[in-house]
Order: C-alpha cells, then sequence, then structure tokens
C-alpha cells in the first residue's frame, strides 16, 4: 500500500492509528473498534459481540458516531483504520442507546425478581447505565413465548427474557459445531429453540448460561441459588481433569455454588465441559476426616496434631530400622499440588531412602518428556490432528473444542482413529500433512510412541498425552514415579509401582506406608487396596475423605481439599497453574506441606524450613529449571530425550 | 415520451412465452451478437456505457456493479432476483409471465460477461406458476443450446438454476438472497465483504434485477450508446412502471425515464377512477416516502423523485384517491414490514412490532395524542440504525404521511374510530 | 422412512443439482410439503440426512419462510391480499364475504377441511388486478364477491372447471405446489398464468376496466382529504384490520 499516501515519516508498523472520544491510539490492523475502545478505557455496551465469536451486528446496541460514514456504524464488526474519528460520547449515541434499550425492553418480562440473573444480567446493567430510565410503552402487549422450558437437565431456558443475541446459536455453530439450538420462526416472533422441543446432548451445555447476556439460559443446578454479590469468588483450576480449565469457584456459606470460567486462551479458550463444570457439589460433601487419630488393635484415639506427626515419624523409623527403608512405600496423588509432591518425593528418596513410590497403579515404563510436547493452543498451528482412540476426549472433553476450532478456524484435519491402530495406517490416514500433531491417552500412550514414529516420514511429529488427575502431569514431572525422579531423571533405583507396592504390603514383603491421599486412582485396585492397608504394620495416611484408607490408617492426619489450599497444579501441556484456597478447611491441621516437612524434620532431615506453600514453592523452582522457567502460567518444558 | 416499448414491445405476440415464439421476435439474437461482437471485457465497458441503473429498487449502475468482482477469482455466481415482493409492484412477474426467455437471455448474457458457468434465478414463491414456466423456458433453452456446454460453439458454458423462494419478502436483499440461496434462512449478511467479493458460497456474486437482465440483449443488440440516449441523462432507458391503486387502469406500463407522472396517470392509467381526485401517491411502492398531488409533474426519473423527498424505487406507483385514510394505509405497509421483518437486529424486529400496534391503536381511534407523539422518536430510532434497509425503510413512509397529513392523523387520537372512515359511511348513510 | 421414495428421489435430483447439498432444503422442503401437505419433524429429519445438515438446521429454515407449513392445511390454500393497492380496491371486503363464506376466520381451516384461508399484508404481486387472492398458489385477481364464490364453489365440488386439480375427495391432503405440468386453476389461453381470467381479450398488463375518458380529476391542490366523494365506497367501510397473525401457534406462553 505504499503508492497511496502514506506520509513518509509514518513506519509501516503495523498498526494503524484512530481516535476515541479524542483519545489518540495506535492499534494492529484488523483490531474491532470495539476492541480499541476497550484497549483505551472506554466502554461500548454490546449484546450479541462475544469474544470467541464472528461478528454479527445484530443487537445495534454498540452503534458509534464514525466521521465520515453517513450511518452510525457497530463497534463490533467495524475494523479500525487509520485517520477514524470515533465517538461515543455524543449525544446521539446516547439516544440510540436509549432507543435499543427501549426496544429490548418492549418484550422482555420484568421478572428480575425471580431471574436467576439479576446483578449480573448485562441487561439490567446496561439499562441501569444507558438506559432511557422511564418506560414508554404501556399500549403494547408483550409478545408471549414459553417460560422455563428445560432444554436438559443441566438448562433451563426461558424464550420469553431472551434478546436474540444468537450468541447460544453461534456458540454451537461456531465453537462446538453441533448446531443443538437454532433460530426459528421470523420477525417478532423469533426464538431459539432446538429441533422439534428435543433434549440437548451436548457435552458443553454449562457454557450457555455464560454466553447468554440476560437470563434466558440458566444452569439448573444453580436455579434459586444465589444473588452475585452474596458469592465469593476464587481463581482456581477445574480439579475434574487434567486439562487444567481455568475456573472461578463461587462460594457461599462455606459451599461451592457454582463453577464458572475464567478465560484463558491457551488452556480453555473460556469453555468448560459439563463434567467438569457441575461436579462443583462434589466438593460440599460433609463426609470429611476431621481429627487425627491413632489406632492399634482396631482402637482409634484422637490426638494432636503434633503427636500424630511424632507418631508417624517414630513409627516409620522403627520400620526402617528393623526392616530397612525399602520396606517402606510412598503413595502420592495426582490429587495433590506440586509443592505437596516435591516434598513427598524427596521425603521418599532422600530422608526416608525408600525407591517404592508412585502416585498411580500402573506401570508407566518409558516414559519420556517428549509424549508432552505439544502445547494445547498449538494444536491451532497443526494442519492435521491424529487422535488415538476416544479416551482422549473422554478424559479431557474441553479438547473437543479445541480440535473443532483447528478445523473451523484453521482447516486443520482432524483424524480420529482407534487407540491401537497401526502406525502404518495411521501414517496412510495422515497423509500429505505437514505438521502433525498427534494426541493419545495414558492407555494407549505406547501404541502413541510407534505411530509417533511412522508419522515422522510423514511430517514432523508432536505429541501430547492426556495424563489422568489433575495434577498426573505434575507428579511425573516430580518423580513421584517408581522409575524416574524429578524431572524425568533416571531414579537411581527403580522401586515398584503402584499395584506392586500394594500387592507387597498385603503379602507382608512390605511393611511400612506413607499414603498422601485423596487418590482415586487407587480404588480400581478393589479389595487389593484393604489387604494392603490391612496387612502394613503401619500406615501414615494424610487424606481428606473417609475410606478403607482412613479406616485402616495408624496415624491417620486431616488433609486439605483442593479448594482449601494454596498451591500449583500442572496441566496436561505442563502449564504450571496456582490455585488458591477458596473454602475454609474441614479441620484445624495444618496443610499438607507442613504436615510433611514436620514429618521429614522430625525424622531427621535437615534444612527443610517450616513448610509454608511458598517457600516449598521456591525450593521446587530452585530444584526444577523448566518449573522456574514457567514460573505461574507459563509451561514447564523438559528435553524431549527418552528416559529410562 | 410517453409509453415507450422496448422490453414489452413484442408482448402480445404468438406463443412469445415458448422457444420459437420468442425466437420468431428475434429472440436469443443478442446472445449471439454478445458471442460474435464482444469479448467479455467488451461486454462489460458496452453495459457501462448505456448507463443502466438496476431495475430493482436502489438503482445503483449496472455496470458499475460488475466491475467490482475482482479478477481472476472464480468461479463466480450470478443471480437473477425475482423475488420481487415489494407492495405495489409486480412487473417482473409480467415480464416473466410474457417473455421468460427474454430473462433467460438476458442472464446468459450477464453470464458471459461476468464469466459465470452456473447461475441462478430465485423467484419467490409466491410466482409458483412463473417458476414453472420459467424452468420450462430453461429446459427448452437448454435442448436448443442456449443453455449448457459451449454455448452456440461460444467455447462458454452456463448452467441456469431457477430456485424458488417460499415467502419472505427479505429475500429480495441481496444478501439474504444469497443466504437462502445457499439453504439458510434468509436474513441479511453483515457487509463487508461484499457479495461482489464474497457472495454465494464465499465466491464473487452479482444479484440482478429481473428488468435489469431483459434490458441486456437490448443494448447487446442496439448498442450501450443508444440505450443512453433513452430517457434522461441520469436515468437511462425505459421502465416499466407498477400502477395501481384508485385508478382507471391498473398495470404495467413500460415509459421512458422522464416522462411526467402525470402522463402515467392520466394517459395511460385513464386518471382517478370514480371521477375522484388524487390525495397522495407512492412513487416507489411500499418502502417509499408519499406524494402529494403537487409531486404530480415530476418526471420519471431517479434524481428527480429523490429530490422530492421520496424515491422511484422498484417503480410500483399507488395511486390514492381522496377517501383514502393515510392512517388506515400507513397501518397496512407497517403491517407488511412487521411480517416480513426477519427479526435479525433488534430495531427493525421491536420497532416495526412496536410500530404496528400502535397504529392498530391510533387508526381504531384509541391511541392518545402522547402516544402518537411518541411514533416521529420511535422512528427516528429505527432510521438508519438497521442491520439492512428493511427495518429503515419500514419508517419512511408513515413518517412521511405522518408530515404530510398530520392533522388526519391527530384527528385519529382519541376519535374511538377512524374518522376517515366514518365521514365515508356518513356520506354513504 | 417418512417420505415417499418419489419425494425422496425429487429431493436427491434437487441436491445434486447445486454446487453444495444444502442449498436444496427450500426444494427440498416444497417436495416434503407437496408430498405430506405440511412440514413435519421426522420429514425434515429425512431432509437433514439427505442433504448433509442437521434437523435443526432444517427446522431454522423451513420455520422462517412462511409458506410452509408448520401445521395441516386444509386441501385447498386461499390467500388473500390485504396490502395497500388491494385493500385500495375492496381487499377488507372480500376478506369479509370469505371468512362469512367459509364460516371461519383467518388462519384457520374449514370444518369440512376443504379450505385453509388467510389474510395476508404480504403483498402477493397482483397489485394490478386488486383485489387479489392465491388460490392453491394460482392468481385470481379482479375479485369480487361473486367472483369468490364461483372460484370457491368451483373447487369445493371438485367440478370439471378443475379436472386434473387436487381436489379429487378421498386423496390425502396434496398441495399444488411443486407438481410441475399441472395446470394453472384459470388457465387462459395461451399465456400459463394471465393477471384476470376474466378478461381474455385485453392484454394481460391491462385491467379489465374499459377505457374512460380523462374525465378523472388530478386536483394538485387537492391536500384536503375529505372532500365529498361522489359516490358511496363500500371498500372504505369495513370493520378493524386485523392484526399480522402470529405464526407460532406451537410455542406459545404455558
Amino acid at each position: 500500500m505504499a503508492e497511496t499516501g502514506t506520509p513518509p515519516e509514518q513506519v509501516d508498523d503495523g498498526r494503524v492509528g484512530l481516535s476515541i472520544d479524542g483519545r489518540e491510539l495506535r492499534v494492529p490492523k484488523g483490531t474491532l473498534v470495539l476492541d480499541a475502545a476497550t484497549e483505551a478505557g472506554i466502554h461500548i455496551p454490546i449484546y450479541c459481540a462475544h469474544p470467541k465469536m464472528d461478528p454479527v451486528a445484530v443487537c445495534r446496541m454498540c452503534l458509534v458516531n464514525i466521521e465520515k460514514f453517513p450511518k452510525p456504524q457497530p463497534a463490533c464488526a467495524t475494523v479500525a483504520g487509520d485517520g477514524m474519528v470515533v465517538r461515543t460520547d455524543l449525544p446521539e449515541v446516547t439516544k440510540l442507546r436509549e432507543g435499543m434499550l427501549e426496544f429490548l425492553l418492549l418484550n422482555h418480562p420484568l421478572d428480575c425478581p425471580v431471574c436467576d440473573r439479576g446483578g449480573e444480567c448485562d441487561l439490567q446493567d446496561f439499562t441501569f447505565r444507558y438506559g432511557p430510565g422511564i418506560s414508554r410503552f404501556p399500549i403494547t402487549e408483550k409478545v408471549h413465548f414459553k417460560k422455563a422450558v428445560q432444554l436438559s437437565d443441566l438448562i433451563e431456558l426461558d424464550q420469553e427474557r431472551c434478546i436474540l443475541c444468537w450468541r447460544c446459536v453461534r456458540y454451537y455453530d461456531e465453537i462446538t459445531g453441533e448446531k443443538e439450538i437454532v433460530l426459528q420462526q421470523r420477525g417478532v416472533d423469533t426464538l431459539v429453540s432446538t429441533f422439534n422441543d428435543q433434549q440437548l446432548t451436548s457435552k458443553f451445555q454449562g457454557n450457555l448460561p455464560e454466553v447468554c447476556p440476560v437470563g434466558a439460559l440458566t444452569h439448573r443446578k444453580y436455579r434459586f441459588v444465589s444473588r452475585p454479590w452474596d458469592l465469593q469468588r476464587t481463581a482456581s483450576v477445574c480439579p475434574e481433569c487434567s486439562y487444567g480449565c481455568n475456573i472461578n469457584v463461587d462460594s457461599r456459606d462455606f459451599e461451592v455454588r457454582r463453577f464458572a470460567s475464567r478465560d484463558n486462551p491457551l488452556v480453555d479458550d473460556m469453555w468448560l465441559c459439563d463434567r467438569g463444570r457441575y461436579s462443583f457439589d462434589r466438593w460440599n460433601s460433609s463426609e470429611r476426616v476431621r481429627r487425627p487419630m491413632l489406632r492399634s488393635d482396631d482402637e482409634a484415639r484422637d490426638i494432636s496434631v503434633n503427636e500424630a506427626i511424632t507418631q508417624a515419624a517414630r513409627r516409620l523409623k522403627e520400620i526402617s530400622d528393623e526392616y530397612g527403608a525399602d520396606s517402606i512405600a510412598v503413595l502420592g496423588s495426582s490429587a495433590s499440588t506440586n509443592e505437596e509432591l516435591f516434598l513427598l518425593e524427596r521425603l521418599a528418596r532422600q530422608v526416608i531412602g525408600t525407591p517404592h513410590i508412585d502416585h498411580q497403579l500402573d506401570p508407566f515404563d518409558g516414559i519420556s518428556a517428549a509424549e508432552h510436547e505439544l502445547g494445547i493452543a498449538e494444536i491451532e498451528e497443526c494442519d492435521t490432528l491424529v487422535v488415538l482412540g476416544t479416551e482422549p476426549e473422554e478424559q479431557a472433553p474441553v479438547l473437543t473444542l479445541r480440535l473443532y476450532k483447528a478445523e473451523r478456524k484453521h482447516n486443520a484435519r482432524v483424524i480420529r482413529l482407534n487407540g491401537d491402530v497401526s502406525g502404518t495406517d495411521a501414517a496412510e490416514a495422515a497423509k500429505g500433512a505437514i505438521r502433525i500433531g498427534l494426541i493419545a491417552d495414558e492407555t494407549n500412550r505406547e501404541n502413541a510412541a510407534a505411530v509417533a514414529g511412522k508419522l515422522a516420514s510423514v511430517g514432523s511429529v508432536r505429541r501430547l498425552t492426556i495424563t489422568r488427575g489433575m495434577n498426573g502431569r505434575g507428579a511425573k514431572d516430580l518423580g513421584v514415579l517408581p522409575n524416574v525422579g524429578p524431572a524425568y531423571a533416571p531414579a537411581a533405583k527403580v522401586g515398584k509401582n503402584g499395584r506392586q507396592i500394594l500387592e507387597a504390603l498385603a503379602k507382608g514383603e512390605l511393611r511400612g506406608l506413607l499414603i498422601l491421599g485423596p487418590n482415586p486412582a487407587l480404588e480400581a485396585a478393589g479389595d487389593l487396596l484393604e489387604r494392603a492397608v490391612k496387612a502394613a504394620a503401619c500406615v501414615v495416611a494424610i487424606d481428606t475423605r473417609p475410606g478403607v484408607v482412613s479406616r485402616h490408617a495408624t496415624v491417620l492426619i486431616p488433609g486439605h481439599a483442593v479448594f482449601e489450599k494454596a498451591g500449583s497444579v500442572t496441566n496436561v501441556e505442563g502449564r504450571v497453574q496456582r490455585i488458591r484456597a477458596g473454602l475454609p478447611p474441614a479441620s484445624a491441621t495444618p496443610t499438607e506441606t507442613r504436615v510433611l516437612t514436620t514429618l521429614a524434620n522430625e525424622m531427621g532431615a535437615e534444612g527443610w524450613g517450616s513448610g509454608d506453600p511458598l517457600a516449598v514453592n521456591r525450593a521446587m523452582r530452585d530444584a526444577l529449571a523448566a518449573y522456574a522457567a514457567a514460573g505461574n502460567g507459563g509451561r514447564a518444558l523438559f528435553s524431549a530425550a527418552a528416559v529410562s | 415520451m410517453g409509453e415507450y416499448k422496448l422490453l414489452t414491445k413484442d408482448f402480445g405476440a404468438t406463443d412469445l412465452q415458448t422457444l420459437k415464439g420468442y425466437e420468431k421476435t428475434g429472440g436469443y439474437q443478442g446472445l449471439r451478437d454478445a458471442f460474435k461482437n464482444f469479448t467479455p471485457e467488451t461486454l462489460i465497458a458496452e453495459v457501462k456505457a448505456s448507463n443502466i441503473r438496476g431495475r430493482g429498487g436502489a438503482g445503483f449502475p449496472t455496470g458499475m456493479k460488475w466491475s467490482f468482482l475482482p479478477k481472476d477469482v472464480f468461479p463466480r455466481y450470478l443471480c437473477c432476483n425475482a423475488d420481487e415482493s415489494e407492495p405495489g409492484c409486480f412487473k417482473d412477474r409480467y415480464l416473466i409471465d410474457q417473455s421468460p426467455h427474454q430473462l433467460v437471455e438476458g442472464l446468459l448474457i450477464a453470464s458471459y460477461a461476468l464469466q459465470v458457468n452456473t447461475s441462478f434465478i430465485y423467484i419467490r414463491g409466491e410466482y409458483h406458476d412463473q417458476r414453472l414456466l420459467l424452468e420450462r423456458s430453461v429446459e427448452d433453452a437448454r435442448a436448443a443450446g442456449y443453455i449448457g456446454k459451449n454455448i452456440l460453439g461460444s467455447g462458454f458454458d452456463c448452467d441456469v438454476i431457477v430456485h424458488g423462494g417460499a415467502g419472505a419478502y427479505i429475500c429480495g436483499e441481496e444478501t439474504a438472497l444469497i443466504e437462502s440461496l445457499e439453504g439458510l434462512r434468509g436474513q441479511p449478511r453483515l457487509k463487508p465483504p461484499f457479495p461482489a467479493v464474497k457472495g454465494l458460497y464465499g465466491q464473487p456474486t452479482v444479484v440482478n434485477n429481473v428488468e435489469t437482465l431483459c434490458n441486456l440483449p437490448h443494448i447487446v443488440q442496439r448498442g450501450g450508446e443508444w440505450f443512453k440516449s433513452l430517457g434522461t441523462e441520469k436515468s437511462a432507458g425505459t421502465r416499466v412502471f407498477c400502477a395501481s391503486g384508485h385508478i382507471n387502469r391498473p398495470g404495467n406500463y413500460e415509459m421512458q425515464l422522464g416522462t411526467p407522472i402525470r402522463e402515467l396517470l392520466e394517459e395511460e392509467c385513464g386518471g382517478m377512477w370514480k371521477g375522484r381526485s388524487l390525495k397522495a401517491f407512492q412513487p416507489g411502492g411500499g418502502s417509499m416516502q408519499v406524494l402529494l398531488p403537487q409531486h404530480i409533474d415530476l418526471p420519471l426519473d431517479m434524481n428527480a423523485v429523490q429530490e422530492a423527498g421520496s424515491s422511484l424505487g422498484a417503480g410500483a406507483m399507488i395511486f390514492m384517491d381522496e377517501t383514502t385514510c393515510l392512517v388506515d394505509v400507513s397501518m397496512r405497509l407497517v403491517d407488511f414490514y412487521r411480517h416480513e421483518s426477519c427479526g435479525k437486529c433488534v430495531p427493525c424486529r421491536e420497532g416495526t412490532y412496536f410500530e404496528s400496534e400502535l397504529m392498530h391503536r391510533l387508526e381504531a381511534g384509541l391511541a392518545t395524542r402522547a402516544e402518537l407523539a411518541s411514533l416521529a422518536d420511535i422512528c427516528s430510532n429505527m432510521d438508519g440504525r438497521c442491520f439492512c434497509p428493511l427495518g429503515d425503510t419500514a419508517t419512511w413512509f408513515v413518517m412521511s404521511a405522518y408530515k404530510s397529513f398530520r392533522e388526519e392523523f391527530e384527528a385519529h387520537c382519541g376519535a374511538g374510530r377512524c374518522p376517515v372512515r366514518a365521514q365515508v359511511t356518513a356520506l354513504v348513510a | 422412512m417418512t417420505l415417499q421414495a418419489a419425494t425422496r428421489s425429487t429431493i436427491e435430483h434437487a441436491r445434486d443439482r447445486y454446487p453444495h447439498p444444502r442449498s436444496a432444503i427450500l426444494p427440498a422442503l416444497w417436495a416434503v410439503q407437496h408430498e405430506l401437505g405440511e412440514i413435519t419433524p421426522d420429514a425434515m429429519g429425512e431432509v437433514a440426512g439427505l442433504l448433509r445438515v442437521t434437523p435443526s438446521e432444517v427446522e431454522a429454515v423451513s420455520t422462517f419462510y412462511s409458506m410452509y407449513f408448520q401445521h395441516p392445511h386444509g386441501r385447498h390454500e386461499v390467500i388473500v391480499c390485504i396490502n395497500v393497492s388491494c385493500a385500495l380496491r375492496g381487499a377488507d371486503d372480500i376478506v369479509d364475504h370469505i371468512e362469512r363464506t367459509l364460516g371461519c376466520k383467518s388462519g384457520e381451516t374449514t370444518a369440512d377441511g376443504a379450505f385453509t384461508w388467510s389474510s395476508t399484508v404480504e403483498c402477493l404481486g397482483g397489485c394490478g388486478g386488486a383485489p387479489t387472492m392465491q388460490v392453491d398458489h394460482h392468481f385470481q385477481e379482479n375479485l369480487t364477491p361473486d367472483r369468490v364464490d364461483a372460484i370457491l364453489g368451483s373447487l369445493r365440488d371438485g367440478d370439471s372447471a378443475l379436472g386434473a386439480g387436487p381436489v379429487a375427495a378421498g386423496t390425502p391432503p396434496r398441495r399444488a405446489f411443486g407438481a410441475p405440468g399441472r395446470p394453472p386453476a384459470t388457465p387462459p389461453a395461451g399465456a400459463p398464468s394471465a393477471p384476470s381470467a376474466e378478461a381474455p381479450a385485453a392484454s394481460p398488463n391491462k385491467s379489465p376496466v374499459a377505457k374512460v375518458s380523462r374525465a378523472a380529476r388530478v386536483v394538485p391542490a387537492a391536500n384536503t382529504p375529505l372532500d365529498t366523494p361522489k359516490e358511496p365506497d363500500t371498500a372504505a367501510i369495513t370493520k378493524p384490520v386485523a392484526k399480522p397473525r402470529t405464526r407460532r401457534p406451537s410455542k406459545d406462553g404455558q
């Protein structure tokens, strides 16, 4: 465009200069006026515009005055041009906003007092801020539609409250591709509905109330539960799988009332799956381990935490002294924080001195950092995505949306193959690919390695393995495995894996067990777990929920559930993300990091400090360069060399 | 000037609806000439030189519209807009009824100029018989070698698909027509990108009105310069005007642009019926502003009518006599927009609903003065704010009528009935 | 499967005509309505399968267009235009007459299932022959109550005037639309469709009203609306006009 008269001193930096309400700013070419205004700190009300969806400009709420345009232009669909003069502060803009709100309220029911959206409704808020203040329409009868339509067990639709911004329709079109909700009829009779009033079947319905700017689509589980100002909001990470979707935990009266999405474009892209979103009430269970206990010969008594830790240290030491350190096993959990796992690994290998440490049952042979190379957002950079089996998308449902985005926005090819497909067949299917993303689950990670080898003859291959458990990836990075230590360094001595540990305990080959729970992965062991803890001479358990372990633990110390403590967790792609305490702990015991540190100190460790979570975090970063580089929110990347 | 038959000159000829009958009148010679005498580029230049403006309502120069197509992007598509639904407009139906092959020939000429290999005729659902007629005509033309591969040995291929709508005025808007043709709800698309760049199936697309295309065989045969000599400088050629309402001879009349409206009314339409006088008329169909008897000497010229505060639109003239209640007429037009609003944007969807509710109250004599006073403000909140012109135009007639017949509107307030109707009734009794 | 093989093959044929299969939704829905007399959910599902779209997309489209029936209709569809041009020439009288004759309101079906009639503000494009109606998609123009009686009467009787028409008693409801080759309800000689069947002598362009002298006044200054009319005008004496009817009977409030 050099010949079209750019002033010579103006260097083309890929940006354009415009003014909004007299404020000059430069924004990248292609920026929408709406986004430019946001950057300039100028609020433009919107209903239909959505940061993750293509503009449609149907609500007309964002119309602004732009010099040289004969009519007001929609800021959500107008690309900022060089020299553009935008005004949002003119009387005509004020008037058109009033007019538009008046139109929107014309057929909107006045049921704000019983609307779940009250207090966080854009129609309420913008009417308050930009509305006309009076109602002029006593004469028209409102058009009536169905109210309280149960679209599914999860979602309720109120067609009268709908302002037809099309977001839910576009969500199902552009984000999930399922097209479950569509527009029907036309004109003032237009409504959103499903085909033949069928129930929704999507795995991602819970996002609908969040894209809805009003109270038309609401969570059935949140119906009449709370006003937003009564909620306490804590930024955290969804604990349901290892994908690491960012969430806000909204609680009231010490109970979680809902999970809300917290946009992280690199991970969740602001979408949650229903499994994760609606798992919130699991954290309100009153079945908790609440008091430290000491058990001998089926007689249990309450003791203080300090006494419990002292007892635990003494008993573990006794076993170590009598039968050797390798008669003790340590089991971590993918539900624990990085800080806890970092301490647990050091406690096991350095303080107790046992090689038997794991966080799950099954062996993880040949684990390598190469199977975790592909980042979630990098999926969009691939032209071909090979998904092995249905497990990856079952384990981490939000992955499906990223794959669809790659397909829709970047014309990527998504090839879904059987988990046990041969490398040759996979290479045949991926023919013509240049940048391949290979996505597998822990269950078929070994075949994935073979397939990756074959795919390498087609194009460049990066792998992503869906780990199990919220912090399954952290447990592996931090070496809570029998065959590798922190940062995938080969273990000096390879210990028993989870199942072998339980079997050895049951047979009496191992005598002591330190277990940091809760560990849902152990449930798959069936009665082996009970036989193991029953047979063990000493079980030191830090756990949150009553169960087999807490029933048979020699020393039981109450643990903290994920929303009761601070720390970090690592998601499937190695992204280290903070979690924060949003609920009060169920028991007054110190956090796990302090308990583990005190235990280590009592067992003779030196230089472990107090176990403050922040100090532990610092120590962990000092120990693992990848975690130091990742910081908070970055990815921990390890060299791709295969280990062990 | 008066009536000048260009498109309609052979209308009434025996079997003009059949291929044979059409060929007997020199039909498809335009297409032969186009292949023989023009390259696609020179053909576009010729159409540009003719100065012909679109006959669908907006009056955009056709040659310029064609030149917006990006070079070297194929496939391209051409859609003939036969979704005529403007209240008062029935010329496209007439042109198709009388000489379907003239349209097919025009469409093929345009396809050749634009290098389009698949062309569509989007015809409104209500024109059932016309659709069947066009389908038959297309098949006959195909059998005769005017449609298909290597047409008349020119090396040019073109297929024509007749696509029936299903009842939606909005599909006359070009982007809505494209959406509908793609099998979607007929709702207008966000522009830019414009159809010339990204239209049907994301490809460069031109949408032309029936009458525009019907002119092409004549432009090709007699030259752009000749065509330009018809009509006025800025409004070249003829137009088929649809005259309806309180006149003695409603119907379609092809006139040179620039002819006084009075001539159309008095000479062609036989004047007002029942010896009554003209109270008001709409020069461009339901969308356009009302004009008054003092405007009757205006020329049928797009610019002149525009200067008088209205528009020739799609060439539909609705004449109203002295017994007409302008509130009633406004109400019907507003009802029409309420019925035809696609519901996409807020001001049109809700505004037309409000207008309609208010006008029904007003016509029944139930509205208050305060309610009537809000009408202008509501309309100003719609006009220029809507996604597409439908919502904007939904305010034009009622606002112009309110302005010109304010007393009549106000007389309705609180009257408990329509005062105009009441007066007429009283006279009958 | 809901649809007959012939309908399916019509749809498949339409699908293969277009550069993109989903473009055939409108023709496909016409074929469905022709067979079933309405657009049913099952049929929409079947169309979706044939055109490789989701059923929800088919419903979104089918409910947008006013000519697709979402409910069963009578054997004959009568639509009377009440937009300006027709209203000016007495459409409301025609509406009243039809309502009286058929004994049901606009949008309703006669008790014997013969007619579904409605008045519409959607201009039919018959302004030159106003007042106008469409009967089974064929234009009927220059209506008078007598003409309406004749048209409806002949349809109801299924008499010879329509012969091959879609009335034959006992057959399932069928829509005339989409039936290629079926003759128009009032076939004028030569022309496939004429604005005025009663004026065969005149060019279809002209209304049957005889040419009159220039007696009609055009008074430039006549802005006073209530000049004494020369004669009574029944077209102006009517009851209030119905608002556009809502198109959503199945989605009403609970």
